[in-house]
């Protein structure tokens, strides 16, 4: 509206400077040397600015005016053009909040599209970068299940146990340098069968195996998935926001002191003998919460664990180690798979359970190969624990001799 | 220009008329209110012509002509129980071999308690929480599969007996060619539109029957979990340790599990033919809104020896009600009469605590 008023101020002006006295007929006299000493055309604007046609210019000028602007605001262009990062998901505070009140962030990203003849859904990234160095990678892609894909790894950094669910039935886990968040099923329906799910994660670049998670950075990172995620949903056409997880979110984990005996807080789970239960560096770290995982990170060492044990619940993450469990290792089978199945090996083992809520993955993964009688040891134990404590069992497993 | 204003003064008032004029006509355009659209308005004055689910805009009508009708009756602090019916018929004559093409949509929507007799009561229950249902968002006590669902209101809208008043949806589309009929959908835009449809009737019938509370229901989160697919080719349904079936009657089966929550859970057993025939429906219900939907019918005493609680086991339908954690739970199966499902029951009643980790319920269950 003030482009528009202030327009017509300038119109007023020039014509108070050029017509003192409104007589309502032609003062050729007036015109300017340079040009032509004749009666203009009606169509001249000239002749349009004075007498009767004025009003109704103006009044078409404004209306003209009024449109372009409305038009520039619907479409975010001109003064209206807004500075939203990550795919017009963040404003500038929302950006300023990941980088401690900086405003000097540069934003870059590529849009997020589908390849139509792939089926690896829609993918895009959005990268923050601070001029001191620091900086944020966002990006929206469908994890991977596939043989090639990345879902491990992905399933390495983003299912760590320094991550805390962000509950109240989301798909998706905050820590203070990492979060992801996966798009409602309301949104476009339940992953296929065979699919992973569409989500967008966050990454500080740091990995970091600190005791302390810093509850309020964690906060903030679920809170910022969460923007991404109803953005995302705005512009995929699906109602509905999602409020921020941050009041509900259990306290972040913490390094714990283990029993003897009880690897990870879990009775009767231990090493095999000559084995010392007793971690090397460091005392396990947890995931608190029920949630789509359970994570428990020993003796960490040099920002990884020697030694994971960890518990996907959710059916929509478990697809993510379905490949391994058919493809790699010794099978480990049970009576017409009714109960599930899974592979053992020197370093890892794992075991899909089929529970009334879906697949259910319980995985044990050492640093290295060199004690597979651990991965032996702890499997079935770990298994039968777990599955009991979220109402899948009693679940009991014969390793292959 | 005859009568144009002349004055500076004038000509400021006519220019300022004519911008506010064009505002307010982008306004009424933008918004689509008068006199760019009179929007016709259904169920008492609940739902608004086009404004969003299929069956309430012109998509409805789309490949042919075709008309949408409303009836109700009418609900007032006197008048507590009320239906309303939107229909919807579309006929298209240019179909390919010359036959007539149409589909008829119904909406209908109930405003009222559930049903007074324990039988019918299970039925009507199980057909809205059961199946492919999902819970409303926002913890709002109701389930809907996107096609129906239930919302069951506050206890001010109790009837005097006590039951609670719901809102029912249920749409059903038919679509003709020729002389033969196909099953279609009707449009209401999924699980939240669903959901949102309901929560405005809620609001509207409410306040006719003056129980509306402070503040109307709303919904803001999106349905953040959906149902898995149907499963043929099992042993063991709903991956529930007990309700194996033999190879040989499994054949023929498939199994639909429902969601599977602390509030709600569901598992179903059918036959795979186009009837998708019942072999059983089993349902726990922990939500104290909806568990209140089960009061007076699952009687005084436990329903058999070895099951804690109260229950009936009655023709057609079994259902047992027990305190887990703290809370009621109340659990149902649903078969035909002449089949013997007390083991799948209780297999799905164990399966249901020991998931949930209160003290079993029915015989053999084991605790945490």
């Amino acid at each position: 509206m003030t482009d528009t008023e202030r327009t017509e101020h300038t119109d007023d002006n020039d014509r108070n400077d050029t017509e003192r006295k409104d007589t309502g007929r032609e003062p050729a006299a007036d015109l300017p040397s340079w040009l032509p000493k004749q009666r203009q055309p009606w169509w001249h604007w000239r002749r349009l600015t004075r007498g009767r046609w004025r009003p109704a210019l103006a009044a078409a000028v404004a209306g003209a005016l009024l449109g372009g602007t409305g038009v520039a605001w619907q479409t975010g262009a001109g003064p209206f053009a807004d500075s939203r990062a990550c795919w017009g998901a963040l404003d500038t505070d929302d950006v300023a909040e990941l980088f401690h009140g900086h405003t000097d962030i540069d934003a870059s990203d590529t849009p997020i599209t589908s390849d139509r003849i792939g089926s690896d859904g829609s993918t895009g990234t959005c990268v923050l970068k601070s001029p001191r160095g620091a900086q944020v990678t966002i990006r929206a892609h469908q994890l991977d299940p596939r043989f090639g894909g990345a879902a491990d790894q992905w399933a390495d950094e983003f299912l760590s146990a320094r991550m805390t669910p962000m509950g109240g039935g989301l798909l998706g886990m905050a820590s203070d340098t990492r979060a992801w968040l996966a798009v409602p099923d309301g949104c476009f329906g339940r992953p296929p069968r065979n699919d992973g799910p569409q989500v967008i994660d966050i990454d500080t670049g740091w990995t970091d195996y600190e005791d302390r998670v810093d509850t309020a950075e964690r906060d903030l990172l679920a809170r910022t998935a969460v923007r991404l995620i109803n953005h995302r949903m705005a512009d995929l056409g699906c109602k509905g926001t999602l409020a921020d997880p941050g009041d509900r979110m259990p306290d972040p984990p913490r390094f714990q002191a283990e029993k003897p005996g009880a690897i990870c807080g879990i009775e009767g789970l231990s090493l095999p003998k000559g084995r010392h239960d007793v971690y090397e560096h460091e005392p396990p770290l947890m995931t608190r919460g029920g949630g789509p995982v359970r994570t428990c990170d020993r003796d960490v060492l040099f920002d990884h664990p020697s030694l994971r044990l960890m518990t996907v619940e959710d059916p929509r993450l478990s697809v993510l180690y379905q490949r391994l469990s058919l493809e790699n290792g010794e099978r480990i089978t049970t009576p017409g798979d009714r109960d599930g199945y899974g592979f053992i090996g020197p370093d890892f083992g794992l075991f899909q359970a089929k529970c009334q809520t879906g697949e259910v993955t319980f995985l044990v993964r050492a640093d290295d190969g060199r004690h597979p009688d651990d991965i032996r040891k702890l499997l079935p134990r770990y298994a039968a624990a777990e599955a009991d404590r979220i109402g899948c069992g009693p679940l009991r497993i014969k390793l292959p001799a | 220009m005859k009568g144009f204003p002349r004055t500076r003064r004038g000509l400021a008032v006519a220019g300022a008329l004519t911008v506010l004029l064009a505002a307010a006509g982008v306004g009424t355009w933008a918004t689509d209110t008068w006199p760019f659209e009179a929007k016709d308005r259904y169920c008492w004055g609940a739902w608004e012509e086009d404004s969003g689910p299929e069956f309430l805009g012109d998509e409805a009508f789309a490949g042919g002509e075709g008309s949408r009708t409303a009836t109700e009756t009418a609900l007032g602090p006197r008048r507590t129980t009320g239906r309303c019916t939107v229909a919807i018929h579309t006929t298209d004559d240019d179909d390919y071999d010359g036959s007539r093409a149409s589909e008829d949509t119904r909406v209908v929507v109930d405003y009222g308690p559930a049903p007074r007799g324990a039988a019918r009561r299970m039925e009507w229950i199980n057909d809205y929480l059961g199946g492919r249902a999902v819970p409303l968002p926002d913890g709002l006590p109701g389930a809907t599969d996107g096609g129906h669902g239930l919302l069951v209101l506050p206890k001010r809208c109790d009837t005097r007996d006590g039951r609670p008043t719901a809102v029912t949806l249920d749409a059903t589309a038919t679509s003709y060619s020729g002389d033969r009929s196909y099953p279609g959908t009707a449009g209401l835009g999924g699980s939240r539109s669903a959901a949102e449809l309901m929560v405005s009737i809620a609001n509207r019938a409410m306040e006719k029957t003056g129980c509306a509370p402070a503040k109307p229901l709303s919904i803001t989160s999106p349905v953040i979990n959906l149902p898995e697919d149907r499963e043929t080719y099992f042993e063991r349904a709903c991956r529930i340790r007990g309700m194996e079936f033999d190879q040989e009657s499994a054949r023929d089966l498939a199994y639909q599990v429902g969601t599977v929550g602390r509030n709600l859970q569901s598992c179903s057993v059918s036959t795979t033919g186009r009837d998708e025939a019942r072999i059983f429906d089993a349902l726990m219900v922990s939500e104290p809104r909806l568990s209140v939907l089960f009061d007076g019918t699952t009687g005084t005493k436990a329903a058999a020896h070895g099951w804690r609680g109260t229950g009936v086991f009655a023709d057609g339908y079994k259902v047992v009600r027990a305190d887990c954690a703290g809370r009621p739970m109340t659990l149902l199966m649903l078969s035909p009469s002449q089949r013997e499902n007390t083991p799948y029951f209780t297999a799905f009643t164990n399966a249901v605590t020991g998931r949930v980790g209160c003290a079993p319920v029915a015989p053999g269950g084991s605790d945490r």
